[in-house]
């Protein structure tokens, strides 16, 4: 299995690249602010929730804005990723039922998508900690295996909706409800290690893996400590179990799935 | 010289069983809702087809003509028995590969190509050629999704056409667009099969072509085999059994 997810890698990587840019391209082409918009839509949510939860809620939180939008950053490609690849089968009709097509690759032009604009707010954050002097430590290096795991996760998750998706037609209104509840489990705009009682902000905050990796992350750009890092590790490797079974469980269905659609 | 064979099946099954849709509500309310009507659309056939070979399927509707097709091209999978290309790129051309609605014609181009199995640099040295063949002028620049519907099926046919794989795979002799671009696009598809080294199999309902076209002819009927062999005692027998039923 390996060595066929190496080969079609090898061949439908840039098929996966090409996708996904022209699909980059398309969403812009027709709106009137086109590639603001990739800025825009991550900034006004961040002005939204400073308003709401610095403002009108009063957030004690160091460097609050930085903050949210790290949030907002890591659960976004997470979050329409997920949903996303639900529907990815359906989506992607006329394309599966004339052609051949590894259908994790779908999977990855939508990654693609999300994780361009992710770039592009992490590059937002980088322009923020300028602007706010905010003081760098070494350890903001640690942002790169924090996103390795963030991306080796949601793959994993993602094979994993793509394959029940297409058989439960209601899947995404249950994911739905489940990410919407894991949303105030991860805490975009608050601490949970403040704002949960213990014991139960320590359990959340290790076993909850976006919850972990985006406290991680804020930990080591924005207030210079280091993760924690055997539990960083050991959420990599879980992302690579789990995607390592999703590859197989498509690889082993995907032929099906036309039938179904 | 010995002969050599493009495509070998074997014991071909497919069926389309136990595979419907369900929601959780549907799966809460019934736990055993067992026995899914299990429809066996392929029931083992078995044939080859030389390298060069024209070979016709013909058969009523639901036969399994069209599921073997798909079979052939990597889209279903069999439930038993086995599909050797020998390697051979296959493609098939019934209405193109798939487009991307919101991208311009130009970028699915590419993209089907790339999904055929060719480099994005071999697709743009044919771009131009699949472009002009096309006749889409500037709309081969706009998203797919603002063409008409012959526009669509005249890319779709342009770019199967032109970009050649060894095996292709013909589901209903395409009659594409209006009057001219059919006669061009059934004279590139004659050109096209009577390529020497071409294997194609085509898929269809009249007798005619296939008598014209085709070296062999075979005849499925409810999922089986029923003859296979020169077109002319084939197509009459078909014929016969048709008017008879």
């Amino acid at each position: 299995m390996f060595k066929r997810f190496r080969d079609d890698m090898k061949k439908y990587w840039k098929y996966a690249i090409y996708s996904s840019k022209a699909q980059l391209k398309s969403e812009i082409a027709n709106s009137y602010l086109n590639w603001l918009w990739w800025i825009l839509d991550p900034l006004c949510f961040m002005l939204i929730y400073v308003f709401m939860f610095g403002y009108v809620f009063k957030s004690k939180q160091q460097y609050f804005a930085i903050f949210v939008f790290i949030g907002i950053t890591l659960w976004d490609f997470f979050n329409k990723s997920l949903i996303q690849s639900v529907k990815v089968i359906k989506a992607n009709k006329p394309i599966v039922s004339k052609v051949y097509i590894p259908k994790f690759i779908l999977i990855l032009v939508k990654m693609g998508v999300n994780g361009f604009k992710m770039l592009i707010s992490l590059l937002i954050i980088v322009a923020m900690l300028i602007v706010w002097r905010v003081p760098m430590t070494y350890n903001v290096i640690y942002i790169i295996p924090i996103l390795m795991t963030l991306v080796v996760l949601v793959f994993g998750c993602c094979c994993f909706l793509l394959h029940y998706g297409v058989f439960v037609e209601d899947l995404s209104n249950v994911l739905n409800i489940v990410l919407r509840f894991l949303f105030y489990l991860t805490g975009i705009f608050w601490n949970i290690m403040d704002r949960l009682p213990s014991p139960y902000n320590y359990y959340i905050g290790r076993c909850n893996p976006i919850a972990f990796l985006l406290t991680s992350a804020r930990d080591c750009v924005i207030y210079g400590s280091t993760p924690h890092r055997k539990l960083l590790l050991l959420w990599f490797v879980i992302g690579l179990i789990i995607s390592a079974l999703g590859v197989r469980k498509i690889y082993k269905n995907e032929n099906s799935y036309v039938k179904v659609i | 010289m010995e002969e050599k064979h493009a495509i070998e099946v074997t014991d071909l099954v497919i069926s389309y069983q136990n595979l419907k849709k369900t929601s959780i509500k549907k799966n809460l309310l019934h736990f055993n809702r067992q026995k899914a009507d299990r429809f066996v659309a392929v029931k083992g056939i078995s044939f080859y087809v030389r390298e060069g070979e024209i070979l016709g399927i013909i058969g009523k509707n639901g036969c399994g003509k069209s599921t073997t097709l798909n079979a052939l091209a990597g889209i279903f999978s069999p439930d038993s028995g086995t599909i050797d290309l020998h390697g051979h790129s296959i493609s098939l051309l019934s209405i193109g590969v798939g487009f991307q609605r919101e991208m311009t014609g130009r970028e699915n181009i590419i993209l089907s190509g790339m999904l055929l199995g060719f480099s994005e640099e071999q697709v743009k040295e044919k771009e131009a050629e699949i472009v002009e063949f096309a006749e889409l002028g500037d709309f081969i620049d706009m998203p797919v999704r603002t063409y008409s519907s012959g526009m669509y099926s005249k890319l779709a046919f342009s770019i199967t056409a032109i970009l050649e794989t060894d095996i292709m795979l013909i589901d209903e002799v395409l009659s594409v667009g209006d009057q001219k671009f059919k006669k061009k696009s059934y004279a590139k598809m004659k050109s096209l099969i009577s390529n020497k080294d071409r294997t194609v199999i085509i898929v269809s309902h009249s007798l005619e072509t296939l008598e014209e076209l085709c070296d062999t002819v075979m005849w499925m009927h409810d999922g089986l085999i029923r003859r296979i062999g020169e077109p002319k005692p084939v197509l009459e027998e078909y014929v016969d059994f048709m008017e008879k039923n």
